[in-house]
């Protein structure tokens, strides 16, 4: 009783101190807020992008070297020279070919671990975190083995008699694609597990009760439910696989010149930085746009969160 | 569970699904497991040119690993550039993800939208830029540069992370802190920290693993004193391929799956001790 007491004589002093004592560290506080990771961000993300936007129209030197005079010819290069428009609506389309295998595979594997039951499902689920957390450099060169003339998978395919004589995997589109498809297929598994695991067994239930067969309750009760979780994975798989660097260079053959690695050889080897920055422009232009399109229909917010548990 | 069959009589079509599902996912598991399976067996065979499966094993160029500097070294600089980041990246992505949650400022949901940027802007544009504008402000190449731009490649992760747990986070435990007389670091060390420390860890455990795998940009910024595990590996795999390749991935694949580990049980150590 004496404590409540004494509480209660001390509380109407401590409340003023408290307000105060916000008031006074008000700036200490927004230093420490949302500002610093912002910062952060515009300092390294959003200011590089602005200084390429500048060297994108300016001119290449003699020797990497860089003319300081605004010039539209990068662009007019990337308009008139239809090869990179070809390598950015390939990009594009192994995007959309990769997102429409991973779809399927990804959300079957993410229902089974959301609907299943048994007491081994964490440690399956930890087998799919897991992928997030092996080098992507690892996952796609350990394919190279595999895919080999003489590698097991086409020793498996041999012995079975699928085919007659040894297929050519590694350096082909094919190779690439399976590389990129297995690298990404964690970003469907997850959102979609994450999705599928808090639908309500009841409103399945509920569904066959009023008559809706299997299937009928997967289609119209089940997949919208799942809706956020294959629009989070849709998004990633789409991004990644457009944007891919690792699985065209390693995995790929001469003709998947995706954008990436394009760009990067542009930067690298051929040391032409202002139409590196052109390229790198216009792609993240398009790339915005479609995000932008994206967000108009579904929460990109969301979608980016997808992945995170 | 007799749920499973339902009130109407059950078709045996469902069981044929769930049976379909299983076959898939199990398919999914193999194509997972198996590549990583390959070269963890292949660290082990003795032939230069590794056929599959090998004909016998030797710890032969595990031995060769431990005397090549070069590997040791990118082993040693992606180690510091991993602690690195983790440690910046605990820090920013909490005192971010606290402001976001507590504070209340115009045009938010759209910063939210460019804290994640990072997320989806393609690693290779990251690379260019960044090192562009590098240059341009006569910033020298050096370890740093990696630290900064791992930090702002996980920053939009640790951020999710820590925040998603401060939404459920009640803060009136706070202000009953503040009004029995604590101040605000008091506050923070006493109830808020405790409570979202075990997210923090998640976040940093994330942060390393991201910056130790981190290829594509991380390319554009190392020097051949600063080369780190992965573009040692992906070097090394364009040209030719050593078998010690193998090995340097195989430990990655070890102390990869180690540490996570070992963070979700420092967390789990964190969130017990409450």
């Amino acid at each position: 009783m004496s404590s409540i007491d004494t509480a209660e004589s001390v509380v109407p002093e401590q409340v003023t101190d408290v307000k105060e004592r916000l008031m006074e560290n008000r700036r200490v506080r927004f230093l420490l807020s949302p500002g610093l990771g912002l910062l952060w961000t515009f300092v390294f993300l959003f200011l590089p992008l602005t200084i390429i936007v500048a060297f994108s129209f300016f001119e290449p030197g003699e020797a990497g070297s860089i003319v300081y005079e605004f010039t539209l010819a990068n662009y007019q290069r990337f308009v008139e020279a239809s090869v990179y428009q070809d390598i950015i609506v390939k990009s594009f389309r192994i995007g959309l070919t990769s997102t429409l295998i991973i779809l399927p595979l990804g959300y079957t594997l993410g229902y089974f671990l959301g609907r299943s039951k048994s007491r081994w499902t964490p440690i399956l689920l930890g087998l799919v975190v897991v992928q997030f957390w092996v080098p992507l450099v690892i996952r796609t060169y350990a394919w190279i083995t595999l895919m080999g003339r003489k590698g097991p998978i086409n020793e498996a395919l041999l012995a079975v008699g699928v085919v007659g004589e040894p297929i050519k995997l590694l350096y082909t589109t094919h190779g690439m694609l399976i590389g990129l498809v297995v690298s990404i297929l964690p970003f469907m598994v997850l959102p979609v597990y994450s999705a599928v695991s808090t639908i309500d067994e009841e409103v399945i239930q509920a569904a066959k009760t009023l008559g809706a067969s299997d299937a009928r309750a997967f289609w119209e009760v089940t997949l919208p439910l799942s809706w956020p979780g294959i629009v989070s994975g849709i998004l990633f798989s789409f991004i990644l696989s457009a944007g891919a660097f690792i699985a065209p260079t390693l995995l790929g053959g001469p003709e998947d010149r995706l954008i990436a690695p394009v760009i990067a050889t542009i930067f690298t080897q051929d040391f032409n930085w202002p139409f590196a920055a052109a390229l790198s422009i216009v792609y993240v232009l398009l790339i915005g746009a479609m995000l932008y399109l994206f967000n108009r229909k579904a929460d990109l917010e969301e979608a980016l969160e997808g992945t995170s548990l | 569970m007799s749920e499973r069959t339902g009130v109407l009589p059950s078709t045996g079509a469902s069981e044929w699904n769930w049976r379909s599902v299983k076959l898939v996912s199990l398919l999914v598991y193999l194509s997972m497991l198996i590549p990583l399976a390959v070269v963890v067996i292949n660290s082990f065979n003795p032939q230069r040119i590794a056929g599959f499966p090998p004909e016998s094993l030797s710890l032969k160029w595990y031995a060769a690993f431990m005397e090549d500097e070069l590997f040791i070294n990118a082993v040693w600089v992606s180690v510091k550039v991993g602690v690195a980041t983790a440690l910046l990246c605990g820090f920013v992505g909490t005192v971010t993800a606290m402001g976001f949650v507590r504070k209340r400022f115009p045009l938010q949901n759209t910063l939210v939208i460019a804290l994640l940027t990072p997320m989806l802007v393609p690693p290779v544009i990251i690379g260019v830029a960044s090192t562009i504008f590098f240059v341009e402000v006569g910033w020298e190449r050096s370890i740093w540069w990696i630290v900064t731009m791992h930090v702002l490649i996980s920053l939009p992760y640790a951020f999710l992370i820590v925040r998603s747990r401060l939404y459920l986070f009640d803060d009136t435990l706070e202000d009953a802190a503040m009004t029995l007389g604590a101040d605000r670091i008091t506050t923070f060390r006493e109830v808020t920290f405790p409570i979202i420390a075990p997210s923090i860890v998640t976040a940093m455990v994330l942060a390393f693993v991201i910056s130790f795998g981190e290829f594509t940009a991380t390319q554009f910024w190392v020097t051949r004193e600063t080369t780190t595990v992965p573009v040692v590996i992906y070097s090394m795999v364009r040209t030719l391929i050593t078998p010690k390749v193998n090995v340097l991935a195989t430990l990655v694949l070890v102390v990869t799956i180690a540490i996570p580990v070992l963070g979700l049980v420092g967390q789990r150590y964190l969130a017990g001790n409450r």
